[in-house]
């Protein structure tokens, strides 16, 4: 009985705890913004502003659904639904603790986050296309570019990890760092993943399918109500989840003293949620172009290079 | 009233000076000179060799920049003996940015049956739009403009309403309606037609895409449309389209008096408060007769310096955040708001104190104003050393400004950039410096140049310009001196109450000019500042009435935006958005 | 007999037959999408998760997107779905439609002989064995592929550059 109730229990679970994390941190960075830039912050609606979560996501359910004349009805509807799956589906292959993660064994666990990586692509640009507006469309164009190009980074800087692991299952991977995280022998693999990450989750400075000092609000600018909640939901689930993929792959996941596991990666994952609002506050925007030449004449090259060195290191320890 | 001349600008018809050698053209080119009360050397023109005279100006010289084009409607003008007759009067302004202050200015009469005169938009391209705009609102004709249509009305408007029988108020005409006909006229008004904006839809190996950008855009800073034509996200031409803000702040000036139209003044670069009220007051001053106390002048440069610190930096935050950096917009308004502290504790007022009268200001400063100057004083510079590191030092915003939206000071003067997006190219020319006005030339400044006059240099000036309104706040901190706020002239307003009930004389001055507003002696003036943006230049004429015949208000703001079409072909919309925050414009300031 | 992989196909099947039909280009690529993760779906249940990640990562997430990509900038209107309705009705669709049957028929008369045993419940093949038979015996082959990407490259970039240097 217990083997069939506690996969269920453990995917409800993450779900609830994936949607919860994403509405709170909206919380956080507002509250977190404020802190940076002087001033309050949304502080009204409840306790310390706590409250105003509830009212955000009260407003957006009973805000008129409204799907622009002129757009591409079925695709309209679908696009913020694949990007919101999407990254519920990569948290399912997360290894959360040891006994707690919804498929953490999966023997491609890491190829499987990033064929729904690649799914998530989808989203944005089936909003910007569908959404038969010109800003719309730029934004979904830049969305392709770039989430594509980055991918090709994230995929590239992991492999080193995967190579020092000898393995794509995320939670050998994890055990792999019982002693030393893969952080401190894989630094530049790691420096790669989190601005690629970045890329991916499009959040400031990265933020060009949004870009609304160019572009208004990009792909979503005809999303309204809870479509536009889908979209706000699932940016901040990626952050979570790029936060706890860097937990899991360079930051030893859930190993640590002293406090238990669950802690553990919930701390290391709430800090690198704060630094990712910290580079939204203090960081411009680049211009598109020179994110991707960015991407493919320095970030390319160096972490081919990671490859590199880490496959003779692997090799020399081997002893081949 | 001939005492009043300001001796200085009339011995500019020297050796030497443009107007000079103006004068000693051939004189079949001339028809013949006026005399003004501003000194500005003045020449009648006929309309067929104007075009003639104005290149022999501009091939005289470096530097010369076509400063002012404008017209006066003349046909309910009570005082022009002497004058050629003239219905519509096209006036040129051409100011030398070669060395000191050197102008002159022409005059074309024209018939109101025959109101048409050549454009001179090969010669300077700036007056591309001065020449839309006169034709707007005069309806005088350019033979061989290249796009003459409304500008700042919209295209379905009928007349043109700075003529004299155009209604000036509501009032004045049958009350406003808006039949179905008529909305559907507006809406075709509105329909986009790229041929009609001069721009092709399609390339050899591509069809354009057209983004209209704006009018209510982030980053456009106010009511701005620009339309795009767009290859990819490169920017093939793009076509501002201005007037959302026009408030007719010109014709308003016809009918409220000299007095009264000071806080309409203020609200025309609505970022610069006090500074509006600059050149009007001291043109109006200039025309009175009326010499200003040395305390208000001192008060009038410390309060327009605090605007300039305001204004600038406001561009500063707002150029930031358009980069997308989005914390630094909300330290920067904190200091203004410190700014706007000490103006509310001077003036009673935030943003628009209209704090400036005809022959001074409108009260003395209050106890412990030098306190809070003092600290504030020491308080900024701290603060700008802090933003260098955030914003200027940063390698993304560097990336994303050096090298876009780059003009040379040719291409400056051509296109009549002034203030700091002149400064930036390399050109060492401040209007403060150059005439001093007011008490300028007591007090010791730089003038921060750059070399490059791109996006960052225009910041980078910006930004030194804050620490030299400190400098110069510092000066008037220090010397301030003691004596009248306001000036014991009949025709300053309000007049100076204390005598009223003891002699006549006073009280009849008092009576005329609290009820009616002070008549102003008949003239014309210009009168020009160094304002936050560039050269802000108010042009008024005095019928000898209650009343402005003609207030012509040139704005920095409108000339600057001219050129962004040549800014941007050729760049990213994202660039687009960089020389849009860097050109430091606001749209009331264009409008008017 | 494995229903789940039976379901898998026929939900390829179907999408790849909705792939063809619909006259909207971005909708057929979203079938087409369907189609391949349904394939995924089978490789994963034949015992090939490492080949099924591939295909999702590579076909799905990369290949598609870069059509649609390419949908979006040519902004195909009205017009061009009508000229394709057209394409349906008359009898355009015989000739490929007979190169197909042809292809279908050859491919199960392949497989019928083929004597390679295809395990539907086998053991999984992980990353690492599909990694030494790569480097292994076929070794010639990737380095053969290898070759052919590069060559790829070299001419995409050179295309490229020309027509930017043109405009």
């Amino acid at each position: 009985m217990m083997s069939i109730i506690w996969p269920i229990l453990v995917i409800v679970v993450t779900v609830f705890g994936v949607l919860g994390v994403a509405a709170v941190s909206t919380m956080l960075e507002r509250r977190l913004l404020g802190v940076f830039q002087d001033r309050p912050g949304p502080n009204r609606v409840g306790p310390f502003g706590l409250f105003q979560v509830i009212a955000d996501a009260m407003k957006m359910l009973f805000k008129q659904d409204w799907i622009p004349p002129f757009a591409d009805k079925p695709v309209f509807l679908i696009a913020p639904i694949i990007g919101f799956l999407a990254v519920l589906l990569c948290f399912g292959v997360v290894p959360i603790t040891p006994i707690w993660s919804v498929a953490g064994n999966l023997n491609v666990g890491l190829l499987f986050i990033f064929g729904m990586l690649g799914l998530g692509v989808y989203s944005v640009v089936l909003a910007g296309w569908s959404s038969n507006n010109k800003y719309a469309l730029l934004g979904g164009m830049r969305a392709a570019a770039q989430m594509i190009s980055y991918e090709v980074f994230m995929g590239l800087s992991v492999m080193g990890v995967v190579m020092a692991a000898g393995s794509f299952s995320i939670r050998d991977i994890v055990d792999a760092q019982t002693n030393c995280w893969f952080i401190i022998p894989q630094f530049l693999g790691a420096v790669i993943f989190f601005l690629a990450g970045v890329a991916e989750t499009h959040r400031l400075p990265f933020d060009f399918p949004e870009g609304e000092n160019e572009i208004g609000a990009g792909f979503h600018t005809e999303y309204s109500g809870m479509k536009f909640g889908m979209f706000y939901l699932a940016e901040y689930a990626g952050v979570a989840l790029s936060s706890a993929l860097v937990t899991t792959l360079y930051l030893g996941g859930w190993h640590g003293p002293l406090l238990p596991p669950f802690l553990w990666f919930a701390i290391k994952v709430f800090l690198l949620i704060c630094f990712y609002i910290l580079l939204r506050a203090a960081l411009p925007r680049p211009r598109y172009d020179q994110l991707m030449s960015f991407g493919w004449k320095v970030l390319l090259p160096l972490s081919l290079l990671n490859i590199l060195v880490t496959g003779a290191v692997v090799l020399l320890r081997a002893g081949v | 009233m001939s005492e009043v001349f300001d001796n200085s600008r009339a011995a500019g018809a020297g050796t030497g000076s443009m107007g000079a050698a103006v004068a000693a053209f051939p004189p079949h080119m001339l028809m013949m000179e006026e005399a003004t009360r501003d000194g500005v050397p003045t020449f009648w023109v006929s309309r067929g060799q104007i075009r003639a005279v104005l290149q022999a100006v501009k091939a005289g010289g470096a530097l010369r920049m076509l400063l002012d084009l404008t017209c006066v409607d003349e046909r309910q003008r009570i005082h022009r003996d002497g004058l050629p007759a003239s219905d519509f009067t096209v006036i040129y302004h051409i100011q030398s940015f070669d060395g000191p202050i050197d102008e002159v200015r022409f005059k074309v009469p024209l018939a109101a049956d025959d109101a048409n005169i050549a454009s001179i938009t090969d010669i300077w391209p700036n007056s591309n739009w001065l020449e839309r705009e006169a034709w707007d609102l005069f309806g005088v004709v350019f033979e061989g403009h290249p796009h003459l249509s409304r500008i700042l009305t919209p295209p379905t408007w009928v007349g043109h309403p700075l003529r004299k029988d155009h209604y000036a108020r509501a009032t004045e005409r049958p009350p406003y309606t808006l039949s179905e006909d008529q909305v559907f006229d507006e809406q075709e008004a509105l329909r986009f037609d790229p041929e009609s904006w001069g721009m092709k839809r399609h390339s050899d190996n591509s069809d354009f895409m057209f983004l209209n950008l704006g009018p209510n855009h982030p980053s456009v800073h106010g009511v701005f449309r620009v339309v795009l034509q767009l290859e990819g996200e490169f920017i093939v031409d793009a076509v501002p389209d201005i007037g959302f803000h026009h408030r007719g702040a010109e014709k308003m000036a016809e009918r409220q008096t000299w007095h009264s139209y000071i806080p309409y003044t203020d609200r025309i670069d609505y970022v610069g408060g006090v500074m509006n009220n600059f050149p009007y007051v001291m043109g109006v001053e200039k025309l009175a007769g009326i010499t200003v106390p040395p305390r208000a002048q001192l008060i009038r440069i410390m309060l327009a310096e605090f605007f300039r610190i305001s204004s600038h930096l406001v561009f500063y935050g707002t150029m930031v955040q358009d980069l997308g950096q989005l914390s630094p917009v909300f330290y920067i308004f904190t200091d203004r708001e410190r700014v706007f502290e000490i103006i509310e504790k001077i003036c009673g007022f935030r943003m628009h104190p209209a704090f400036f009268r005809i022959g001074g200001v409108a009260m003395d400063l209050p106890e412990g104003w030098d306190g809070e100057v003092r600290a504030f004083l020491d308080y900024l510079p701290k603060r700008l050393d802090e933003y260098n590191e955030l914003v200027m030092k940063n390698p993304i915003f560097k990336a994303r400004t050096k090298g876009v939206g780059v003009y040379n000071t040719e291409e400056a003067i051509d296109w009549g950039v002034t203030g700091p997006g002149l400064r930036a190219t390399g050109l060492e020319w401040d209007y403060r410096r150059k005439a001093p006005y007011s008490g300028y030339d007591q007090i010791d400044f730089d003038i921060p140049t750059a070399v490059n006059g791109d996006c960052y240099d225009r910041a980078a000036v910006h930004i030194e310009e804050i620490r030299q309104s400190l400098r110069i706040i510092r000066y008037c901190l220090d010397n301030m001196p003691g004596g009248p706020y306001k000036a014991e002239h009949p025709l300053a307003v309000p007049p100076p109450k204390p005598r009223t009930m003891h002699d006549i004389e006073t009280l009849i001055h008092h009576f005329v000019g609290v009820s009616w507003g002070p008549v102003i002696p008949q003239g014309e003036v210009r009168s020009c500042i160094e304002a936050t943006k560039g050269l802000n230049q108010y042009y008024l004429v005095s019928d000898g009435g209650s009343m402005s015949y003609r207030t012509r208000i040139r704005t920095p703001s409108f000339i600057h935006l001219q050129q962004l079409p040549m800014l941007s072909r050729g760049t990213m919309i994202a660039d687009l958005i960089a020389i849009i925050g860097s050109i430091d414009f606001v749209m009331a300031d264009v409008d008017r | 007999m494995n229903i789940v992989l039976e379901l898998y196909g026929l939900i390829a099947i179907g999408a790849t037959a909705l792939a063809i039909t619909r006259t909207i280009p971005v909708h057929g690529l979203l079938y087409l999408v369907v189609s391949l993760l349904a394939l995924a779906c089978m490789f994963d249940e034949l015992g090939a998760p490492f080949a099924a990640m591939l295909e999702i990562i590579v076909y799905a997430g990369a290949i598609i997107v870069l059509f649609v990509f390419v949908v979006m900038m040519i902004n195909l209107g009205q017009p061009d779905q009508l000229r394709e309705k057209g394409w349906f009705a008359g009898g355009a669709w015989i000739g490929p439609g007979v190169i197909a049957a042809l292809l279908m028929g050859l491919l199960v008369y392949g497989t019928q002989r083929s004597t390679m045993a295809v395990g539907t419940a086998g053991t999984p093949i992980g990353p690492q064995q599909v990694g030494l038979t790569l480097y292994g015996p076929y070794i010639l082959t990737v380095e053969l592929s290898s070759f052919l990407l590069l060559a790829g490259l070299v001419s995409a970039y050179h295309i490229g550059r020309r027509i930017g240097g043109k405009s």
